[in-house]
């Protein structure tokens, strides 16, 4: 093993050159979650260093840190010997250290003379359009980009034009550290050695650049080092040559040997109609997907997040106008499909974000787990719920949902037993198809076993789940097959001895054929 | 034309030369003197006013207390004319309404309260103090203030349009040629993105209240003027008026977009719906409709057309 592990890594630093960006102990906790946990990281002068991790592994966040858009819970970020005042983006600029982000950060509405010129400066000097567009041409030229017009709003742009101007904003004011936050997912082959001819010429001028990306194609390329985080934590560093794709990707997916996963359930409904059969299925962000889950059957969907994932679980459940060349649901054919409809037919949902697409958190849970079973005439209220006594408690003892009971509200519950709340009413309600938006996100270990067992119940009792995970784990421990999409399109579709942790990571990072 | 088409001024523009057209055909006598001179009185505190609201629906929020808050400025500027010189009084009526967009925009921008909870609360604060301020119409507005602000300036102009004209150029000025006013509409657009990009998204918001009071004020001033009284419920009526202009100018209430031409032009078409139906014979109460059908047919219409040209292309 050539990959250096934290332990050893740490100790053994050599004395670093005075001026290095230096991160020492950086924690940030969003309540009981921790998204980095005790991040120490260097960056010499002229290097290039990358920080590699799966999504959720915190690098978007360290990088956000050190670019001031967030504060840290702890931490220290030193320049030079000196403490960063990483308060705000405006100060950590002023420092040295400018930042490309992921999310764009220019103003959609903004020209890009408006966007490459308006940050700097006092608020209240003229601001001269011609100005702005005669110095913004200059800049865009300076840097290649003779081809986008300075005088457009940014929404006209494509997306890979707008990212070069994201990044060409963030080189522009000659930082000292330039971080690039996955600053060529929106760039295709020219677009990334555009990127690298601008990384060489800051380096060759001693800058440094925290290169955070998952594609190991480009890692191998610019990389002088890297980081590996998961799950907040640093995992593992490595040098320029010293690595392979293979052990960087099983680092990215770590070993976690101590979770315990229930027994995969057999298939025995195969002979009723398909839970879901899809042929071409086309909506904004899917390009063409095409699937089938028999009853009973746990379909998984891996890739990395912003591939067609959410989309496909909201066009599946009607939420979102989709069309298709065939499309079935337990047998009955679906031309067009709308939430209603989709219970209906015995679908059920549990939504990316429990909070806000999930729950009324004001309300009871009771009412919340009988939201989508309430007519829109009849009884409601405190009688309701007597009335569905019985059910309610069943789903409470199948889930173990630890509540005071059905009239608490929904807020007060944590939020494994939220999730347990959004997934509970498709129990016991004689559902065909359960479509899953990582359910496990964010909750403790505990509430995640319990959902565990809920799903391979779901799947005893014949109901096909499609079920999205962000945890590579899960997918290859739960799932009977595993699709991997990319880019709103299914890239592989792993099943028996081929559905590793390596395989799924890879293929979602574009490298095939892993074992 | 291009910015129009972009900041939605278009249909409030097109509207207005309808509406005129409309108008002068009705009534031809618009275009004497003394009708226009009343006509420009009648609309020019209330473009004012609107522009005041338009600047808050541009950070993204919305202003319930701006009625209040032009009350207050109007009383307190005419108490302080009984007692001060002019330029004084002037300043008195300013400062107070911008004491009060202090207040709203510290709350929003710093106490990141919404927009509306904190100016209904402030608006009834407001409230009360103009009435303890003065309780009734009164105040001590000179004849020569009157001339000033909305008497005759030259023939066929009268002075209010072009105190209008200074404000709006004004604005325009600092609303398109200064780095604070780009920040404006940056903050309405996508505040996240104006944040990242290391600009300073609260103090912009809260410079934004303040520039709005201001024009509230400005507006009271000339209401007063034109009126010749102070009275603590003269902003009443233009809350929903400014809110319904704002509307009409095609302006985004998500923020970001919106244009101090097709605001004037709106209030100027809003402002006159009552005297058109006077001189149409049409029981004035109908004016509330016709303003409505004006405003939902204006907004209205680009949005049906949109959306059948987008099922068009799905098909």
């Amino acid at each position: 093993m050539q990959l250096e592990t934290e332990a050893g890594a740490v100790e053994a630093a050599p004395a670093l050159p005075d001026d290095s960006l230096v991160v020492r102990r950086l924690f940030k906790h969003y309540g009981a979650v921790h998204a980095v946990d005790d991040v120490s990281l260097e960056c010499l002068p002229g290097e290039v260093l990358a920080l590699v991790g799966e999504n959720g592994a915190g690098k978007s966040t360290v990088a956000k840190i050190l670019a001031g858009a967030l504060r840290p819970t702890s931490g220290t970020i030193e320049l030079s010997g000196a403490v960063v005042d990483s308060s705000s983006v405006h100060e950590s600029r002023r420092a040295g250290i400018a930042c490309a982000f992921q999310e764009l950060a220019l103003v959609p509405d903004w020209t890009v003379a408006e966007n490459l010129s308006l940050p700097d400066g006092r608020a209240l000097r003229p601001f001269s359009h011609r100005v702005a567009i005669a110095t913004t041409r200059a800049t865009l030229e300076e840097f290649e980009l003779d081809h986008i017009d300075p005088s457009v709003p940014v929404a006209t742009l494509s997306l890979a034009d707008r990212q070069m101007v994201e990044i060409v904003r963030a080189i522009a004011v000659r930082p000292r550290i330039l971080i690039l936050d996955e600053a060529s997912s929106a760039l295709g082959p020219p677009g990334v050695e555009w990127l690298f001819r601008r990384i060489h010429e800051l380096t060759a001028l001693g800058a440094s650049v925290i290169y955070v990306s998952h594609r190991l194609r480009e890692i191998a390329r610019i990389a002088d080092r890297g980081t590996v985080l998961r799950d907040g934590k640093v995992v593992g560093q490595f040098t320029r040559d010293n690595w392979t794709d293979n052990e960087l990707v099983s680092l990215m997916a770590g070993r976690e040997a101590s979770r315990h996963f229930p027994k995969r359930p057999a298939l025995a409904h195969t002979s009723l109609p398909p839970a879901l059969a899809v042929t071409n299925l086309v909506a904004d962000g899917l390009s063409g997907v095409t699937l089938s889950i028999a009853r009973g059957e746990i379909l998984g969907i891996g890739g990395l997040q912003g591939h067609g994932q959410a989309e496909l679980l909201r066009a599946l459940y009607g939420a979102v106008p989709a069309s298709s060349d065939s499309w079935s649901m337990g047998g009955a054919a679906i031309k067009r499909l709308n939430p209603v409809r989709a219970v209906r037919l015995g679908a059920g949902y549990v939504p990316e974000d429990r909070k806000r697409e999930g729950l009324a958190l004001q309300m009871g849970v009771g009412e919340n787990l009988l939201a989508p079973w309430l007519r829109p005439v009849g009884l409601g209220g405190t009688p309701l719920l007597r009335q569905e006594r019985t059910w309610i408690q069943s789903v409470f003892d199948a889930l173990s949902v630890r509540t005071r009971g059905a009239l608490e509200n929904a807020g007060a519950l944590s939020g494994g037993n939220q999730q347990k709340l959004v997934f509970g009413r498709w129990i016991g309600r004689d559902r065909k198809l359960v479509l899953l938006h990582d359910p496990t996100r964010g909750i403790d270990v505990r509430a995640k076993q319990e959902l565990y067992s809920a799903i391979t119940m779901l799947s005893e009792l014949g109901v096909g789940v499609l079920w999205f995970s962000t945890e590579v784990e899960e997918l290859v421990h739960l799932c009977h097959r595993v699709v991997v999409l990319y880019r709103g399109a299914v890239a592989e579709e792993l099943s028996g001895k081929k559905l590793t942790a390596d395989a799924i990571v890879g293929a979602a990072v574009g490298v095939k054929g892993k074992q | 034309m291009t910015r129009l088409r972009r900041e939605g001024a278009v249909p409030p523009i097109a509207a207005f030369i309808v509406f005129l057209t409309a108008y002068i055909i009705i009534n031809p006598g618009l275009l004497t003197r003394f009708q226009l001179q009343t006509a420009a009185n009648l609309v020019v505190p209330l473009a004012l006013v609107a522009l005041g609201q338009l600047i808050i629906v541009l950070v993204g929020g919305i202003d319930i207390s701006i009625g209040a808050i032009m009350g207050l400025s109007n009383v307190v500027f005419a108490t302080a004319m009984a007692l001060l010189p002019v330029p004084l009084a002037i300043l008195a009526g300013i400062g107070a309404g911008l004491a009060c967009g202090l207040l709203n925009g510290f709350l929003v921008a710093y106490g990141r309260l919404p927009a509306i909870a904190v100016t209904l609360a402030s608006a009834f604060i407001f409230g009360s103090i103009s009435r303890e301020v003065m309780d009734r119409p009164g105040g001590g507005i000179t004849t020569d203030f009157y001339l000033a602000t909305s008497g005759e300036l030259l023939m066929f102009l009268p002075a209010s349009i072009l105190w209008l004209s200074l404000a709006a150029v004004g604005l325009w000025l600092l609303l398109h040629r200064t780095a604070f006013g780009r920040h404006i509409y940056g903050v309405g657009s996508n505040a996240e993105s104006v944040r990242a990009a290391g600009i300073n998204a609260r103090a912009t918001t809260l410079g934004a209240f303040m520039l709005s009071s201001i024009l509230v004020s400005f507006g009271a001033i000339m209401l007063a003027g034109s009126t010749l009284t102070g009275d603590p419920r003269s902003g009443d009526p233009y809350l929903l008026t400014s809110i319904a202009v704002v509307a009409l100018a095609g302006a985004s209430f998500s923020g970001g977009r919106g244009s101090i031409i097709g605001t004037i032009l709106a209030a100027c078409t809003l402002g006159l719906v009552g005297s058109l139906l006077f001189f149409a014979g049409v029981n004035s109460y109908w004016q509330y409709v016709i303003a409505a059908l004006i405003v939902i047919s204006v907004v209205g219409i680009p949005v049906i057309v949109r959306q059948v040209a987008a099922a068009g292309r799905r098909a």
